[in-house]
């Protein structure tokens, strides 16, 4: 039996405590490790971000609808916006390798997602884009 | 027997061009879109058949309007569609009595430039209720619902008989049925959304109840909240200086809408326009921009 949640927020930085607070309480109510609880709240910041940074750049702010669906063995998290499309794979790859004062600021967001969840899916198109992301519980 | 039946020579074509997307795409994939221009292309009683699913049964029962023949009990058309072939629209309007300027329910749906559908106008008003012409100005022009000239003596009428900004009489109270109605029309049709353009306050916040999310505008509609608040620059604005910004506005979407619709927000540099919004068919996004709003 999976449980949902969902909350919409405008795409605008304030909203990602919010959303921070929102993936607490919902997997406090399933007793979800903190460790995974702190790596899903990384994943939806870093990919938050990205929609407000890039998604909706040049253009008034529209949603970011954050939505959750927990199972007995995994938690699926998907983020829809309806800015720019956003094609994960032509991101640039960041060069983790790289001595700090080297690296760009940025660019690890994705990184990061890919790093920390199990399974990870984007769907684009001008009725909007969802990134999907899995994450099993250990 | 057959004493009726006469062949004609020359039948008129009632199929679509077959230049012009067709029927193949109704009895296609299922799961592919279909445009409003494909459905004008097809012929008078197939369009009839599917459009009257945009218009709610309950909304005619209300005025004795049968839905199927679109007749009152007196035989009067009541209903038109205007979806001609060739055209990315389809326009549903229906009248009260025998004046089709009496008009108490008007929907025009458009084929949109990425292959959505934009929802253009949504007009649900009770042909009974007091009218107040909002809608033409002193010297008799269209205001086009307030967006280019006003009516300013019939708009503060308007206000303190409980009417929104863009009303010119009091609303059917039917937008729940109506947008289920567009959303399994869509549905049939394959489309995953659909797009509007708010015009007031109002009717963003209406759009977000019923389920509508922000793909532009979002963050402004959460700064008017926030100027809104006593201490804010839009609450300081509500200075009495015209019937439109009295100082208790600020509590109701009412209030705030008619005090946006007189300019309020050049007071934090913004305008109400380029707000757009999109309806994700089987998913209610859940905006509250206005928290706990009274009406």
């Amino acid at each position: 039996m999976s449980q949902r949640y969902q909350m919409t927020r405008a795409a605008e930085l304030e909203s990602l405590s919010v959303f921070r607070d929102f993936i607490s309480d919902c997997c406090g109510r399933h007793n979800i490790p903190k460790e995974t609880v702190f790596e899903l709240k990384l994943a939806v910041d870093e990919a938050c971000t990205n929609v407000i940074e890039h998604g909706y750049k040049g253009m008034d702010p529209g949603s970011i609808i954050l939505s959750f669906r927990i199972e007995p063995d995994r938690i699926l998290v998907s983020i829809t916006d309806f800015g720019h499309i956003f094609e994960p794979a032509e991101a640039p790859k960041p060069d983790v390798e790289a001595a700090l004062e080297d690296r760009p600021l940025g660019g690890l967001g994705l990184y990061l997602i890919y790093q920390t969840m199990d399974n990870i899916d984007y769907e684009s198109s001008e009725e909007g884009n969802t990134l999907t992301f899995t994450k099993f519980i250990k | 027997m057959f004493k009726r039946l006469r062949v004609n020579t020359k039948p008129k074509k009632i199929g679509p061009d077959i230049d012009e997307i067709s029927i193949s795409q109704l009895i296609g994939d299922a799961s592919l879109p279909v445009t409003i221009k494909a459905l004008n292309s097809l012929p008078e009683n197939a369009k009839l058949r599917l459009y009257r699913a945009l218009i709610p049964v309950q909304v005619l029962a209300e005025f004795d309007i049968n839905p199927r023949t679109w007749k009152n009990p007196d035989k009067q058309q009541q209903v038109s569609l205007d979806a001609e072939q060739g055209s990315d629209k389809v326009k549903i309007h229906a009248w009260y009595g025998d004046d089709p300027q009496n008009e108490f329910f008007y929907l025009e749906l458009a084929d949109n430039q990425y292959n959505g559908i934009d929802l253009n106008f949504l007009i649900a008003n009770n042909p009974t209720a007091e009218k107040f012409r909002t809608d033409y100005d002193d010297e008799g022009k269209e205001t086009l619902f307030g967006t280019v000239r006003r009516n300013v003596i019939e708009e503060e009428k308007a206000m303190r008989a409980g009417l929104a900004p863009g009303q010119i009489r009091a609303g059917l109270r039917s937008s729940q049925v109506v947008f289920n109605h567009i959303e399994t029309f869509l549905t049939m049709m394959a489309h995953h959304a659909f797009f509007l353009e708010p015009l007031t306050y109002v009717s963003a916040w209406i759009f977000e109840k019923r389920g509508f999310a922000y793909s532009k505008g979002h963050q402004l509609m959460d700064t008017i909240h926030k100027e809104f608040q006593p201490g804010g620059e839009l609450h300081k604005a509500l200075d009495g200086s015209t019937p439109f910004r009295q100082p208790e506005q600020w509590k109701t979407v009412r209030g705030r809408a008619w005090a946006i619709h007189d300019g309020l927000l050049e007071a934090i540099d913004k305008k109400w326009n380029d707000l757009k919004m999109i309806k994700q068919v089987g998913r209610h996004a859940g905006v509250k921009t206005f928290p706990d709003a009274e009406y």
